[in-house]
């Protein structure tokens, strides 16, 4: 771990700053996600350039054949610089920058790594197709082959090599896919998620000395837009949970500077067979029980929530399954945030349920108003 | 004892000029050694740690045989498994507008993190959100570009200046510190493809492997993979060959030094026999005697040796900027930084002035302690007894003069070995002076009567009558004088040599481009060769490559054109060979041939990129090039083993019919201008090379200043003793009705005389040493051969110096008579 932190001293400004001058660069002249998006899959799994930020999201809780809890993190993201490369020739003549994060955690041990990369395209060495969903990222990628996603990536001692399988159909989220994240106008982005990808694979973790065959269930989440976040905007909280009765929850909070939560924020519960309903700001009632501060960003985070929404008879408490989750990317994203496998127990309309997924806190260590 | 080492001690300041004389004699000794051996290190540690500097983190790197590769090569490192981490690197030179060379880097921040953390933060560096416009100015404006500190500082540049390149004029968005002091310019890899005209390609990948043997099992055919030990052991042999010139160099200091402290202890202990005979008639013993000599001696010793420590560190600022001058000019634009002052420094000087001391004063000593006190009441030993020592010296000298050449006729493959031989040939023919000036006393009397009538008699009998002091004078200077003249020699030798090869290969009317890290575009190549009148065009691609693990360079050129229009001086054979060229066959320069006991007619095998190739040899050439040994071979040849059709440089012959030559010259420079590539006339390509040339030599040049300078106190030193020591005889002159003015003379007289002798000595020992240099320590270390050219030019320097020397020590004795010379009774009796 130490090795990273030297590596993010390094290039801390790097990127911190990187991110921060983006704006600087006729924002305006990048497409907003304004009005009803015409979705169109499999092109929509792939990249949209006309915006300026987007990713593509994987968590997921796996097992091994001992019973060993994991949980592990890919991300893909691309960070448009201009719209057009000075010198479309050279591959390296920049238009987008293509930061990408790997973690994984190994409950039983109680640990957890991550692992973070920066590149531009340049001659294939990174991008994302626009056809379908093919991302990369050096020797890190997500791919659809047919209706099944694949994963690789691999870091000093922790590999990960993934096969995915939607169970549900995909979800929009928001309104048809369009998420807003606040008043302003193209304050939001399209937005649509995999919820239930029955996954197996290997996974090896930077302590294990082999690959250790895993399942379980994933998520998946592609954003895109430009401008999303406001300035008055200091972070998130985004959760999302997969209960033992087929039903899966997502969440978001979006905390103002003033500590108010943005009337915008909202969820989406989807039922066992994949049918799914919007839940506004009013109908979610989430209560922090407890706080963890990590030593090592001096961030103080939520730790445990009692989540409850009436009107779809839930009522969760979650907690994480290794408190230390923290990814400090200054050598990628500049940004500091928790991300990490959780599990809870509560009901579900009227009946005891289990439940585990991940839950995604930031702006703790930092403001990150702005940047997005 | 304590009474009589005070007395000793008491002697010291009753005589402080001279005590000074010896004391700085000793610290100048030290101060060479220390100066050179001290620039020396700091110079090569300044390299390496440039060459580490740029090459950072990284375990391995990868590059093609010969020349660029493409960049889609990167995809595969990626799918790699033994690949950590990988930067392509384009790495060129780039010319200034003030002529300056200077490394250009090409880089992508990203991919440079984990190999180069200082390098790939600076784009950033500094660039806080309150800079918006230029944070990302490094990746967005092609003409950005990173300037290392001392040389922004230099050209007077900061951030937002523009900075001025035979490539036109580049953006300085900031400056960054380079903690290995060498001039670098940092731009993204996109705008220097861009800049460099070299789209798609990369000169290497630095890379961080997990698995070495994995690795190279993979990317053997047709790349060179070099561990960061390769590369140490690269850069090794690279600088090998010039790091053996400054050690020898410092050990010629040492030799130098040493020589002057041993005669400097000697003459403390000479001059000093009579106060020893009166201590011993006095009741001292011979112990007594011997610990107030050596507390004296070490006194002195460790005093001249700390001042010399100082002197030495001074020094060894200057030599370090002159080194660096020449590592810049021969290899790798540097600035060395000074070793920083330790207390090793004095440590070290206390060491070499009280060895050299404890040595010189040994001999003398132990006669002292052997003699009769009546004997040594008489003050300087008879002048039959030190002829008798000049004998003995003599055989000595002869004995040491045997081993060495027999070390130097059998053994001087080890390049240390023919040093050691070197120095014992010129320590043993500087023991046979003393003879020689025994035997050529009647020329010197004739001589120095012819001048000075009578006093001039007197003072050449004077110089033979203390041959105890004044040989061992007379061998210093000598020795000083001649390597004086061996080194002026040498260089002057080679130098013609280089000129006579230039004259021979480099007959091109215009040179276009001449850095080996510079490049013509292919097709600028064509365009000048289209012009009406030019006779031919000769391309030249050097690249290094290793042969049977050593660093070699392989040169492609135009054999045709090279053919009519160059005269190669051939070590056997003429220009016939160039038919074989144009068939496939490759000439070796003469250090190849030498160093691989190659000739013509033996085949040797490169690997190409498609794998090992076989080539006959057809002839070997003089070169001065490169000591480390070239290939050459037709263009086509080349192109056929590397695949690279890359020309560094162009030399276009014009018709030798042609009337418009000036004109079409002056065409091709301006096309040339326009392309951003240097153009040189054959008379500008010829005196670029000498000053490189001279910038080589320097350091050498410096050490023999310095070791005039050493040879100046030693003679001053011998001079003032002899001297004060005669002030009874002057006594005596006076009596015998000497005037002032020929007592004055008489003193220039016996200088003059001992410059006199220590010239002719040294020009005989002189020519002995260039010779022995070039024959033997040159071929050894480059194997090369010099051809020997006299030139009066070293012998008339060192004249010159002799006679100076010699006069400039007269000067003070000179004044001390006009003093003291009326008052002066014959005390004595």
């Amino acid at each position: 771990m130490s090795r990273m932190k030297t590596a993010g001293i390094v290039a801390f400004i790097i990127t911190l700053v990187m991110f921060i001058c983006l704006p600087a660069f006729a924002a305006d002249d990048w497409k907003a996600a304004i009005g009803q998006r015409t979705w169109s899959f499999p092109r929509d799994h792939g990249a949209h350039p006309e915006f300026r930020t987007e990713w593509w999201y994987f968590t997921g809780n796996l097992r091994d054949g001992a019973g060993n809890r994991y949980g592990y993190q890919l991300t893909f993201f691309r960070q448009g610089v201009r719209l057009k490369p000075a010198d479309p020739k050279n591959p390296w003549s920049l238009r987008d920058l293509y930061p990408a994060h790997f973690a994984v955690t190994d409950v039983s041990n109680d640990k957890f790594h991550f692992a973070e990369q920066i590149t531009r395209s340049g001659p294939g060495l990174s991008g994302a197709a626009a056809d379908g969903m093919n991302v990369w990222n050096l020797g890190w990628s997500a791919k659809m082959k047919g209706d099944t996603l694949h994963l690789q990536a691999a870091h000093e001692g922790m590999a990960l090599s993934l096969v995915l399988k939607p169970r549900k159909p995909l979800i929009l989220q928001g309104a048809t896919g369009l998420s807003r994240k606040g008043p302003g106008h193209g304050q939001a982005s399209y937005y649509y998620s995999f919820t239930d990808l029955a996954t197996r694979g290997t996974i090896r973790t930077a302590d294990s000395q082999m690959p250790v065959a895993v399942e379980g269930v994933s998520w998946f989440d592609q954003e895109f837009g430009s401008n999303v976040l406001s300035k008055d905007q200091v972070g998130w909280d985004w959760f999302s949970i997969h209960l033992s009765d087929g039903r899966d929850l997502m969440l978001f909070f979006l905390r103002k500077k003033d500590g108010t939560v943005e009337k915008e924020s909202s969820g989406t519960l989807v039922e066992s067979d994949g049918k799914s309903r919007h839940l506004k700001r009013s109908e979610i009632n989430a209560e922090v029980l407890g706080t963890w501060k990590s030593p090592k960003s001096s961030g103080t985070y939520p730790n445990r929530w009692r989540v409850r929404i009436p009107a779809a008879g839930l009522d969760l408490e979650l907690a994480p399954l290794v408190a230390a989750q923290e990814l400090i990317t200054a050598g990628s994203t500049g940004v500091t945030y928790w991300e990490g496998a959780v599990g809870g127990k509560g009901t579900s309309a009227g009946r005891q349920v289990t439940c585990e997924g991940y839950v995604e806190m930031t702006g703790y260590a930092g403001s990150l108003g702005g940047l997005f | 004892m304590r009474t009589v080492t005070r007395s000793f001690l008491r002697y010291l300041y009753r005589r402080r000029s001279l005590s000074l004389l010896q004391l700085l004699g000793i610290a100048c000794g030290v101060a060479a050694v220390i100066g050179m051996a001290l620039s020396a290190q700091s110079a090569l540690s300044s390299f390496s740690q440039a060459v580490e500097f740029l090459r950072g983190k990284s375990s391995h790197t990868l590059e093609r045989l010969a020349g660029p590769m493409d960049e889609a090569i990167l995809q595969d490192l990626v799918g790699d498994p033994a690949v950590a981490s990988f930067a392509p690197v384009v790495e060129r030179r780039l010319k200034l507008a003030n002529g300056d060379l200077v490394r250009l880097l090409g880089i992508d921040p990203f991919l440079d993190r984990a190999i180069r953390p200082e390098i790939s933060r600076a784009p950033f560096a500094g660039r806080s959100g309150g800079e918006r416009e230029d944070s990302l100015a490094f990746l967005t404006d092609e003409r950005a570009v990173l300037l290392e500190e001392n040389l922004a500082r230099e050209l007077g540049l900061a951030k937002g200046s523009m900075l001025n390149t035979l490539r036109g004029r580049l953006k300085v968005i900031g400056i960054f510190s380079n903690p290995s002091g060498e001039p670098l310019i940092l731009m993204d890899i996109a705008h220097a493809q861009k800049l460099l005209e070299l789209p798609g390609k990369i000169d290497h990948v630095d890379l961080i492997l997990t698995d070495e043997s994995g690795f190279v099992s993979r990317w053997q055919e047709g790349y060179r993979i070099q561990s960061k030990r390769q590369r140490q052991e690269t850069f090794g042999a690279m600088v090998g060959a010039f790091r053996l010139n400054l050690e020898a160099l410092s050990l010629m200091a040492l030799f130098v030094s040493v020589f002057l402290i041993y005669n400097t202890a000697m003459f403390a202990v000479v001059s000093r026999r009579r106060d020893a005979g009166i201590l011993r008639s006095l009741g001292a013993s011979r112990t007594e005697v011997a610990m107030a000599f050596l507390t004296e001696i070490a006194l002195f010793g460790i005093l001249g040796g700390l001042l010399g420590s100082i002197f030495g560190y001074l020094l060894s600022l200057a030599l370090t900027e002159i080194i660096g001058g020449t590592i810049s000019s021969l290899y790798f634009f540097l600035r060395p930084t000074p070793m920083a002052w330790s207390w090793w420094i004095p440590a070290a000087g206390i060491i070499v002035g009280l060895g050299a001391s404890l040595l010189g004063s040994l001999l003398p000593l132990l006669e002292l302690t052997r003699v009769d006190p009546v004997l040594t009441l008489r003050g300087r030993s008879g002048n039959r007894e030190s002829r008798r020592w000049a004998w003995f010296v003599a055989l000595a000298g002869v004995f040491i003069l045997v081993v060495s050449i027999i070390v130097l006729a059998f053994f001087s493959k080890q390049i240390y070995v023919a040093y050691i031989g070197v120095f014992g040939f010129l320590f043993g023919l500087s023991l046979l002076t003393g003879v020689i000036m025994v035997l050529a006393e009647p020329l010197l009397r004739r001589l120095l009567g012819g001048v000075g009538k009578l006093p001039g008699r007197i003072a050449a009998g004077n110089i033979i009558q203390n041959l105890g002091r004044t040989g061992v004078a007379v061998a210093a200077f000598m020795v000083a004088l001649s390597l004086s003249i061996g080194l002026g020699s040498m260089i002057g030798s080679f130098r013609e040599s280089l000129i006579w090869w230039m004259g021979s290969q480099l007959r091109g009317d215009m040179y276009i481009s001449n850095a080996s890290d510079m490049e013509v575009p292919e097709n600028f190549y064509e365009e000048i060769r289209s012009i009406p009148g030019i006779g031919g065009v000769d391309t030249y691609r050097k690249v290094p490559v290793l042969y049977r693990g050593r660093t070699v360079h392989v040169a492609g050129i135009k054999a045709d054109v090279l053919q009519r229009f160059a005269r190669f001086g051939w070590v056997a054979g003429g220009d016939e060979h160039w038919e074989a060229v144009k068939k496939g066959d490759v000439i070796v320069s003469e250090s190849f041939a030498r160093s691989f006991a190659a000739g013509p007619g033996s085949e040797i095998t490169l690997e190409g990129s498609a794998g090992p190739v076989r080539l006959r040899i057809e002839g070997v050439f003089y070169d001065y090039s490169t000591e480390h040994g070239l290939i050459m071979m037709d263009r086509e040849t080349y192109i056929g083993l590397y695949g690279d059709r890359t020309i560094n440089s162009i030399a276009v012959f014009i018709n030798p019919v042609e009337p418009r030559r000036k004109q079409i010259l002056d065409d091709v420079r301006g096309r040339a201008l326009s392309r951003g590539l240097p153009a040189f006339t054959r008379e500008q390509f010829h005196s670029n090379i000498l000053e490189v040339f001279d910038s080589t030599f320097a350091v050498t040049r410096s050490m023999r200043v310095i070791a005039i300078v050493i040879a100046f106190f030693g003679i001053t030193g011998a001079l003032m003793t002899l001297f004060i020591e005669r002030q009874r005889d002057f006594g005596i002159l006076r009596a015998l009705g000497f005037s002032t003015g020929q007592v004055a003379g008489m003193t220039l007289l016996e200088a003059i005389g001992m410059g006199i002798v220590s010239f002719v000595l040294s020009s005989g020992v002189g020519t002995l040493l260039a010779i022995l240099l070039i024959r033997v320590i040159n071929l050894r270390s480059f194997n090369w051969t010099i051809f020997y050219y006299p030139d009066w030019q070293p012998y008339a320097i060192t004249a010159a110096t002799a006679l100076a020397a010699s006069v400039g020590a007269a000067l003070y004795p000179i004044w001390k008579v006009h003093r003291t010379y009326p008052q002066m009774q014959i005390r004595e009796e």
